[in-house]
């Protein structure tokens, strides 16, 4: 329900103020369909011309399909590896868990320009710019503790009894794990999968400095052309960025809104 | 009965070295990945720091304290650091003025209406820095709609992008989701009845809002206020685009002069006085919790 | 140290029947703190059994250590002739019924029932079988493809019960089942519980706060105090002859009063002498149920005195109402007496300070030792 105790010139502010939160985003829509051949707002024309060059632009394309499949590869990886150290760090409270857990999710309390520049000089020396397996691990730096936050954060609150009741009913320690709290994990896994393809595939700063003249991702691609000139053709590259975000963002909702369903 | 008393050794922790090792086993992935993206190259780029720089991108391994020192005493840099830390400051202040209103209507709504809102609030986060900013490069350019909308209304028309003004308005509202969101967690204490008590002991809405609403919020505001200080001086994709190559701040100069001087070493010890501006903003953040307390 | 029960005088329940759970002076420590301080225990065949005692008294450790969920720190647990102290819980062949349930909520309720079969490798159709089965006993086949969540409390509860003895476990544990159910519901599943486990003739040990829940289900009553045995016993026995002053007053309620001990069968209480069984001397505690006590009208008293009674005398300083029962609160000589009295119609309540006379029969006084 609105908030009905708020004076009319308050409501006003407050609609300004969102209109200046969300012009950058929404502007790019109009600005996609432009009949320029410059950056312009509002354009003169209208036309479907940018998208046609972006379909035309091999460059963007490549570097969108890397981009793919780099998220694609570095969320089954995050998961793998975070499913596992989340269930030791949160069941098998022994080895200094509270240590290990702000250990691995320390790489998110750097700037990510400290951590590119980290980053590059180590992989500079051992041959890991430029290449796919060096921008994997330049991503699961930063994907891995999202992953683990969010993991460790499900699995603390699930009920440790279920678990427990699955032993006494004779079940070994790996057939807990894989019958009964690793599908009671699901919404967290959903939305684990989620935020790291999106860290992954909206990544900048940190890819910048690892991807080379060969191998580069959609956002560097994408910073590198608005770096060199203006034209709409990146409004029609964030349309479909957005298009794609809405996606994974309704494919979480539907997912996880139906786990809710069967989980509590 | 005679009583049995527990005499026999504790039983061992059943399979306790098997569970070490399992566990070392599954943390095993985690910590090489932590090890060789983040530990390693930290360290070594707090080694680099002292380390020289050669002409043409070469490095010299030594100790040397010349990099800290050439910072120190360069007028350029001095200033960079300085103005780095002005506009920042200036970004924390515009990101909180436009944002606590927002904040503040969405802690009074409720139901779907919050939701929506929220959903408006965190979309923009979902959205790349460099669309975003692109978005803007759109509205404040010299021939966009808000230069235009002065120029119309009869005066100078002023310049918005490519200078300091751009990478200000930019990065204010670039930053306004976590503001907003860093304000709403800290509203917790602000309870509508202590307003509506306030009004009915006779206060005025301003006198309210100073006297009641801002002291209970001061929690909120600080952890927002770090967030985008922090935020702000290692932002580098908004002044890159937006500066034009014209403004220069912390972030800007590490990126060139890693990537076009190849200077490493210089390079790395601005990084290390990122991380330094880092720990002086969380200690005046820890301070002012203090105060309140 | 092992504390020794004073009325029953062995901490065993009872040794005419075959032993099936053994507890030799089983210990948990954490750190310096004592959660169980060997704890000795025999459990018969086809016995239930009540842990008793309020909330921090070791019962749910113990129960988690049979179960092999905590491992203790010393002592054995015996299932039989089999030390099963080491034993992983996976192999224990125990069923636990949880305070939470713990139903798999990702299942739905007739696979549930079903795990504890699929992980012994039950065929398909004798597990279908004995599945319908369990829901048939506790009344849910109609259940059987609905979630957890759609389920009430009532149900999960039951739920449980057939997921925990769907395996036909050695032993059946239960850890405060029926705590979190309303009053009504808690009545009927009491029942319901007990009948399963006479009718199955399942060794059953049964962890509660309630007093009531331990006293109407249970053959014996195990209670419990920081850590310790306070006293083992029939229901009967602990609720009549209480060991210590502690069970008196957590099972049941009780009027306790100080006093010191004559040595000839009386004791007194500030300036009355009460008469008590036995002959005590020294520093004691006495205590009296409420419903022991008779509440007299002051004049009437002379005729209810006797060798075998304790008159005394003293003024009404409040009466409660609480429905089936009539609460006075007597002040004598300085110190507060409660009796209670069954309300007949709300018929012949007494009026607040008016002089009234208590009696109660000798044998119906309990006496501790106390220290100085």
């Amino acid at each position: 329900m609105e908030a009905d105790n708020t004076s009319v010139p308050m409501k006003i502010l407050v609609a300004l103020l969102f209109i200046f939160l969300l012009a950058p985003v929404i502007l790019v829509v109009p600005l996609s369909f432009s009949g320029e051949q410059i950056l312009s707002f509002p354009p003169e024309s209208w036309s479907l011309r940018w998208y046609a060059a972006l379909a035309d632009n091999p460059k963007m394309i490549s570097a969108f399909w890397t981009s793919l499949l780099l998220g694609a590869i570095v969320t089954a990886i995050s998961l793998a590896v975070a499913i596992p150290a989340a269930y030791v760090i949160v069941r098998m409270r022994t080895l200094g868990s509270s240590f290990l857990y702000n250990l691995f999710t320390a790489p998110l309390l750097l700037p990510t320009i400290v951590l590119g520049l980290a980053i590059l000089i180590v992989f500079a020396s051992i041959g890991f710019l430029g290449t796919f397996p060096g921008l994997i691990i330049g991503h699961l730096v930063i994907t891995l503790p999202y992953a683990l936050r969010v993991l460790a954060t499900t699995l603390g609150n699930l009920n440790l009894a279920c678990e427990e009741a699955a032993s006494t009913l004779g079940a070994r320690p790996i057939t807990v794990f894989r019958r009964v709290t690793l599908p009671m994990m699901a919404p967290g896994i959903v939305a684990a999968t989620a935020l790291c393809f999106l860290v992954s595939f909206d990544e900048v700063v940190i890819t910048l400095f690892l991807t080379g003249p060969r191998l580069t991702t959609l956002p560097v691609e994408l910073f590198h052309h608005v770096e060199s000139r203006a034209d709409p053709l990146v409004a029609s590259v964030s349309v479909l960025l957005i298009l794609l975000t809405l996606a994974v963002v309704m494919i979480v909702d539907r997912s996880v809104g139906l786990s809710k369903t069967f989980v509590k | 009965m005679t009583a049995i008393t527990a005499s026999a050794p504790p039983a061992a922790p059943r399979l306790a070295l098997g569970r070490t090792g399992t566990a070392i086993a599954l943390l095993l992935p985690i910590a090489l990945i932590n090890a060789i993206g983040f530990i390693l190259p930290v360290l070594n780029l707090l080694r680099m720091s002292f380390n020289e720089a050669l002409a043409g991108g070469g490095v010299r391994e030594t100790v040397t304290f010349e990099n800290w020192t050439g910072l120190f005493g360069d007028s350029f840099y001095v200033e960079l650091i300085l103005n780095s830390i002005t506009v920042s400051l200036s970004i924390t202040l515009a990101t909180l003025v436009v944002s606590y209103p927002i904040a503040l209507y969405l802690h009074r709504s409720t139901g779907r209406w919050r939701t929506f809102l929220t959903v408006l609030v965190i979309s923009p986060l979902l959205t790349s820095a460099v669309v975003r900013t692109y978005g803007w490069i759109a509205l404040l350019a010299d021939q966009g709609p808000i230069v235009s909308g002065i120029a119309a209304l009869g005066f100078a028309p002023p310049r918005l992008m490519f200078n300091t003004t751009g990478v200000i308005i930019g990065l204010t509202e670039i930053l306004m989701p976590y503001m907003i969101l860093s304000l709403l967690a800290g509203f917790g204490r602000l309870d509508p009845r202590v307003e509506e008590a306030a009004m009915s002991l006779g206060a005025p809405p301003i006198k309210t809002f100073w006297r009641v609403i801002l002291p209970l919020t001061v929690p909120g505001i600080a952890l927002g206020c770090l967030l985008c200080f922090v935020l702000a001086v290692s932002s580098f994709i908004t002044p890159k685009l937006l500066g034009g190559g014209r403004v220069f701040l912390l972030a800007t100069e590490i990126y060139d002069q890693a990537i076009v001087t190849l200077n490493w070493p210089l390079a790395a010890t601005l990084s290390m006085l990122v991380l330094i501006i880092f720990g002086a903003a969380l200690a005046v953040y820890a301070r002012i919790l203090r105060a309140i307390d | 140290m092992m504390h020794q029960t004073i009325l029953s005088g062995s901490p065993t329940v009872s040794d005419d029947r075959d032993v099936h759970l053994r507890l030799d002076g089983l210990t948990k420590t954490y750190g310096n703190s004592v959660a169980v301080s060997a704890l000795d225990l025999s459990v018969p065949k086809g016995e239930l059994v009540a842990l008793l005692g309020p909330s921090g008294c070791g019962k749910t450790t113990t129960l988690r250590m049979v179960a092999g969920l905590i491992q203790p720190t010393g002592g054995r647990i015996v299932v039989g002739s089999n030390d099963i102290t080491a034993m992983p819980t996976y192999r224990r062949d125990m069923g636990l019924v949880f305070q939470s349930y713990a139903l798999f909520p990702h299942m739905t309720v007739a696979k549930n029932v079903a795990f504890g079969l699929e992980m012994r490798s039950v065929p398909k159709a004798e597990i279908e079988r004995r599945v319908k089965e369990a829901l048939a006993m506790v009344r849910l086949e109609a259940l059987a493809e609905r979630k957890p969540r759609e389920l009430s409390g009532g149900q999960q509860q039951r739920v449980a019960l057939a997921r925990a003895l769907v395996i036909r476990p050695s032993i059946l544990l239960l850890d405060e089942p029926l705590s979190n159910l309303d009053a009504k519901l808690r009545d009927e599943m009491r029942n319901e519980i007990r009948d399963i486990q006479q009718s199955l003739g399942i060794t059953a040990v049964f962890v509660t706060h309630d007093q009531v829940e331990a006293l109407s289900m249970c053959d014996k009553v195990v209670v419990m105090r920081a850590g310790k045995l306070e006293q083992v016993g029939t229901p009967i026995d602990v609720y009549e002859h209480p060991a210590t002053p502690f069970v008196a007053s957590f099972v049941g309620r009780t009027n306790r009063l100080e006093g010191r001990a004559r040595g000839d069968g009386t004791v007194d209480v500030g300036p009355m002498s009460v008469r008590v069984p036995g002959r005590p001397g020294g520093n004691v505690e006495i205590m009296v149920r409420p419903h022991r006590i008779r509440l007299l009208d002051a004049d009437a008293a002379q005729g209810a005195s006797g060798e075998g009674t304790n008159l005394l005398s003293g003024r009404l300083t409040r009466v409660t109402f609480v429905g089936d029962l009539l609460q006075y609160q007597v002040d004598v000589g300085g110190t507060e007496i409660v009796v209670e009295a069954a309300s007949d119609h709300g018929r012949g309540i007494r009026s607040v300070g008016s002089p009234v006379a208590l009696a109660w029969r000798v044998e119906d006084t309990m006496v501790f030792g106390r220290s100085a």
